[in-house]
């Protein structure tokens, strides 16, 4: 399918999101669609599968110009859109995901669980996945949920499939496979819109990249022809410099010592150290065992058995409050459901963990709550209209400055960061690497969780690799590369 | 405050229902010259004292996420435990604090259910506003207590709890009900509270994003005890206002009050899932239906017809509310 | 601008502790001044829920029509705080007389207290009105009338046998008192088999009844202290197969065409229409100035299959 774009603009109020806007996709290609956040991507895909109507412009679909009123007719067009947050019924079987609305029913209106079970396995086995049909949802991983909506996609034949971020959650090995399956789909026809942050990913994966600046149409390249700094150049309007900033300070004594952490059953016997100044990165696949390695030392997992040494003094840490007056911040992995109240402003949000700095006796004291929140969007950068911004209407980056100003202002001594730049565009990355740096800087001892590979790789000063609930390795960030890692973290050694 | 440019509809929003509920008052004076008397005007205000203080400590308990279907309960039988106390010659000045906290520990039992029992709040109060009630018949054998006031030897304080006036010396036709003033001052410290202490952000906090709230370091199992605990308080005490004001305590007392406060919450605009809402707008919602009950009965609406009114000013009001 | 507040704020604190006082309603010692006399006519019902009050009502605004006299009828829904403000609110509306049918004979001494001292006349209709001396007080005898139901029951099947009792919503005080009439004869000539409340309501009746037939199969007669109640357990026994004899009380439309069709056996004719009536028409009477009796008693009557037909 041939899809062509041209001249869109859309404004929400007056705010103008698209201005000009173009993008062009051919049959059987994977077409890269990059940019910052706030660039228009989504904008432009979900005005192309109906979700919004275009102010004005056109579209044409293999030669027709088309204009699609909601997602089913672009979806009967063949036009299917996979959203970042997938659109799954988690309670329900992943049969009854696949045919929901459109279930197949015998002639006296019953569903008829015989045929759509066939059908389904019949998907499943095109695709290559094995994904039990009468599994529910809930029990399987992130990548499994993503192929099932592939599988959902596929099952109105789509030829033009949409995909916003679709590796966000998934481990390495499930990001292979579902390349896999993208390439299949490409052979087969089917064209694909990868619209992703993941700058490795495109170049191994994309045939053509189109890269919108601020609402507005930048260009489209063969990758072939490109290097990555062009794409950050032009996605960002002027050169980035370093990726990952150098950090020089000096590394001083141990700041936090666990011993035999071991939990019920996801994970065994941890044992590792930061030292002040230090930037411990941990990987692994997901489900490891990081996250949860990484709750049980901050109270919120119960432990079966293991110690806890901070500066030496070994402490009793049951539940986040005590974590805290240990001097540990706990920057988690999904900053909206639990990083962040989202419905409320940046001022409750930077307030909710310093609530003893700015009140006396109990009671608020409305000059210190205004001049931390004003400390706290200047120092991080927050790009908002005042205090009273709803973190909801922020964008990644500048949610997880919110999330990082919070916790960096309860002084901690140790400080957790799990996935900091998931979701998050190149410029602020670079921001909140620079934030982790002044953190290390002024002696905090740093653990950052991350799945990114290149990011682990370019922080770290030392790297924990987890497999399976087992530490399996801590080496120095001098001597690593992406081999070892991905050694070690699929249970192989050194 | 805010900063920010806002339109005609986030004003809407914002105070919606003060423009509802103003609109209400002048229809309805303009309709009835007896309902615009001043006198009638305290009576409402009186009459609305009872549902204001439920309906303040429900706001709380909605605030963090929860719900409490026994303040109807607890405001029977804390109010009977009082009455009972009263029969035995037990000092006024006894009864009604310890009243009081009995309303504190029904509270903290539908608190505890929730927190250490791991009972979702609907199913939690619903046990205990069920057991309460049984607990108040169980008491008073089924019957009434009555003549409560001569029982008490013709204590000004129970007295004056319900039926009492304030009055300057200087001006004695000037006088405020004694639960109008109870109803304010208990406004005052819960818009203070929820504004100004660390306990309302905590609360707002927990009610928002509990997961979020406990890994930030509240303590959020005590927030919602205390939150349950100001319920139960809030409730014992509306009941010995009206103990004191009908002299008497049945058994079947405050049956249906959780919707009435729950409704009142609604039209306050505070969300049912928590985190968000205001206590002025609770005293708005209560005073909306305070007029309606007392405005329809001025107007002589057949009680039939009164519900289906009330129904309908529920739904606009919420409705436009929404409009976000 | 926030000293100006502070002050004024403490110089209405010095002024409450210096010059104030507390005065309880109901009790001042000067009464508050009388309101002009509109001849108008205040009606609170203790519930429209119950087709007994709604025929009270329509005969009171039948007999208000035929006078031409403006009547207010208001519903308190079988709630007393909603009572007494319902009162406060005809009050409010300057009735000359106040009919008041009591949710509860104890709870609306200090609402009608408040009234009188406005100089509004109060006539209490089927519920007395404790701890106030009202005006006009119009009521059939509800002890009385259980009495000759249940002597109806010892008429018809002797002495000594198995009998149960429908209670009414327990605390008011049509289930007191009936309740009381009921074991007036009860105790001394029947078997009360079991007591229990229905809480004056057809579907509870039935289950209730129909658990008092699984716990004892040889009940033989049933008093049920309203006709709602009475009809759920002739359902209950009907359903059942068991032949139970169903004494009730208000003699309900529904009621009678029971007693006809001979599955209920006997109930209590209170009159509500004629104690609307009788009520209005006291009424006008006090606003013409007229002396009325303090007790105005209407006739009940044993209705059962001889007499259902009139």
């Amino acid at each position: 399918m041939h899809v062509e774009m041209k001249g869109i603009n859309k404004s929400f109020g007056t705010n103008q999101v698209l201005k000009d806007a173009a993008f062009n996709l051919k049959d059987g290609e994977i077409h890269a669609l990059m940019g910052e956040n706030g660039a228009g991507k989504s904008t432009l895909m979900k005005i192309l599968t109906g979700v919004y109507t275009r102010d004005s412009g056109t579209v044409i679909v293999d030669g027709k110009e088309v204009t699609y009123h909601s997602p089913k007719e672009a979806e009967e067009a063949g036009i299917v859109f996979i959203y970042q947050e997938l659109n799954v019924l988690f309670d329900l079987t992943v049969e009854e995901n696949l045919f929901m609305g459109k279930e197949i029913t015998n002639r006296f209106g019953v569903c008829d669980k015989k045929a759509m079970r066939a059908k389904a396995q019949e998907i499943m086995d095109r695709m290559g996945v094995h994904i039990p049909v009468d599994a529910v949802m809930s029990d399987l991983s992130v990548g499994q949920q993503q192929m099932v909506e592939i599988c959902k996609a596929l099952m109105v034949d789509a030829k033009v499939l949409i995909m916003d971020e679709p590796t966000a959650a998934l481990t390495q090995s499930e990001t292979e496979v579902l390349f896999e399956v993208i390439n299949s789909l490409r052979k087969k026809g089917v064209s694909i819109v990868y619209v992703s942050h993941r700058m490795e990913e495109i170049f191994e994966l994309c045939d053509r990249i189109t890269i919108l600046r601020d609402g507005t149409y930048i260009d489209t390249k063969y990758i072939k022809d490109i290097t990555m700094d062009d794409v950050v150049k032009m996605m960002i309007g002027r050169e980035i410099g370093e990726r990952y900033p150098k950090r020089n300070n000096a590394i001083g004594g141990e700041v936090l010592r666990v011993e035999g952490l071991t939990h019920e059953k996801l994970f065994r016997d941890v044992s590792f150290n930061v030292r002040a100044g230090e930037v411990l990165g941990v990987s692994g696949l997901m489900g490891a065992g990081r996250t949860e390695i990484m709750h049980s030392i901050f109270g919120n997992l119960p432990l079966v058995k293991g110690k806890i040494f901070i500066e030496g003094k070994e402490v009793s840490i049951r539940n986040p409050r005590q974590a805290i007056e240990a001097g540990i911040g706990f920057i988690t992995e999904d900053r909206k459901t639990e990083g962040l109240l989202l419905e409320k402003s940046i001022a409750e949000n930077i307030e909710l963990c310093n609530l003893g700095k700015v009140s006396t006796k109990g009671v608020l004291q409305a000059e210190k709550q205004a001049s931390l929140v004003k400390r706290g969007i200047e120092e991080f950068r927050i790009r908002c209209f005042g205090p009273h911004h709803e973190c909801d209407n922020l964008s990644g980056g500048n949610q997880q400055k919110v999330v990082l100003a919070k916790w960096i202002y309860t002084d901690p001594k140790i400080l957790i960061l799990d996935e900091p730049t998931r979701g998050v565009d190149i410029g602020a990355k670079k921001e909140i690497y620079s934030v982790i740096n002044e953190m290390a800087a002024k002696g905090v001892a740093v653990i950052m969780v991350s799945s990114e590979l290149p990011e682990v790789l370019g922080m770290s000063d030392r790297i924990m690799v987890v497999h399976e609930g087992h530490v399996t390795g801590i080496i120095n960030g001098a001597d690593a590369d992406q081999e070892k890692i991905m050694t070690l973290a699929t249970g192989g050694s050194l | 405050m805010k900063k920010e440019n806002k339109n005609i509809g986030a004003f809407l929003s914002e105070y919606g229902v003060f423009i509802a509920l103003a609109i209400l008052v002048v229809i309805i004076s303009a309709i009835s010259p007896e309902f615009r008397q001043p006198g009638n005007f305290l009576n409402l205000l009186r009459q609305a004292s009872f549902n204001g203080l439920i309906a303040f400590g429900m706001t709380c308990v909605i605030l963090s996420g929860g719900i409490d279907l026994s303040v109807g309960s607890t405001f029977a039988l804390s109010a009977i435990v009082c009455a009972e106390m009263i029969g035995h010659g037990v000092p006024v000045i006894v009864a009604v604090p310890v009243a009081l906290l009995v309303g504190v520990a029904l509270g903290l039992i539908s608190g505890l259910l929730v927190t250490k029992g791991r009972l979702q709040p609907f199913i939690a109060t619903l046990i205990t506003m069920t057991a309460y009630r049984g607990l108040a018949m169980i008491l008073t054998d089924g019957k009434p207590i009555s003549r409560l006031a001569e029982s008490s030897g013709d204590s000004l304080l129970f007295k004056a709890m319900g039926k009492g006036n304030f009055i300057f010396t200087f001006a004695p036709d000037f006088k405020i009900p004694i639960p109008i003033i109870i109803l304010v001052v208990v406004f005052a410290i819960m818009y203070f509270v929820l504004k100004h202490t660390v306990f309302g952000r905590r609360l707002y906090a927990t009610g928002s994003n509990a997961k979020c709230a406990a890994l930030t370091g509240v303590n959020i199992n005590r927030v919602k005890m205390s939150v349950y605990a100001v319920s139960g308080f809030l409730s014992a005490l509306a009941g010995l206002i009206m103990i004191s004001r009908v002299d008497s305590a049945q058994p079947i007392m405050g049956s249906g009050y959780e919707l009435d406060a729950i409704a009142a919450v609604a039209l306050g605009g505070t969300s049912m899932n928590g985190g968000r809402g205001r206590i002025a707008g609770t005293i708005a919602g209560v005073l909306i239906i305070a007029v309606l009950n007392n405005g329809l009965n001025i107007l002589g609406v057949t009680s039939y017809y009164q519900s289906v009114v009330k129904a309908l000013v529920i739904l606009v009001a919420v409705l436009s509310d929404r409009k976000r | 601008m926030k000293r100006m507040i502070k002050l004024l704020f403490a110089s209405l604190v010095a002024l409450c502790f210096t010059a104030c006082a507390i005065v309880i309603d109901g009790e001042e010692k000067t009464t508050s001044k009388k309101v002009e006399s509109t001849g108008n006519i205040g009606l609170s019902i203790s519930t429209l829920n119950n087709p007994f009050f709604v025929t009270l009502v329509e005969g009171a605004k039948k007999a208000a029509a035929d006078m031409k006299l403006q009547l207010t009828v208001v519903d308190a829904g079988d709630d007393v705080a909603k009572q007494a403000s319902d009162i406060e609110d005809l009050v409010s509306k300057n009735v000359s007389v106040l009919i008041v049918n009591a949710v509860d004979s104890d709870a609306l001494t200090s609402a009608v207290k408040v009234a009188l001292s406005k100089g509004v006349k109060v006539i209490a209709v089927d519920r007395a009105i404790n701890g106030v001396d009202v005006d006009c007080q119009i009521a059939s005898d509800n002890v009385a009338g259980a009495e000759m139901a249940t002597q109806y029951i010892v008429d018809k099947l002797g002495e000594g046998v198995v009998t149960a009792e429908l209670q009414g919503t327990l605390g008011s005080s049509a289930a007191i008192d009936r309740g009381k009439g009921f074991h007036n004869i009860a105790d001394k000539k029947l078997k009360v088999a079991a007591s229990q409340t229905a809480n004056f309501n057809r579907a509870e009746g039935m289950s209730v009844m129909e658990n008092m037939l699984q716990a004892r199969g040889n009940i033989a007669a049933v008093f049920a202290a309203n006709d709602e109640m009475a009809l759920g357990a002739v359902e209950a026994s009907s359903g059942a197969g068991k032949k139970v004899m169903v004494v009730g009380f208000d003699a309900t439309d529904d009621a009678i065409a029971a007693i006809k069709a001979g599955r209920m056996a006997a109930t209590i004719a209170q009159q509500p229409a004629l104690i609307g009536e009788t009520a209005v028409k006291t009424a006008s009477e006090i606003v013409n100035g007229k002396t009325v009796e303090k007790n105005i008693p209407v006739k009940v009557t044993l209705v059962t299959a001889e007499n259902a037909g009139k």
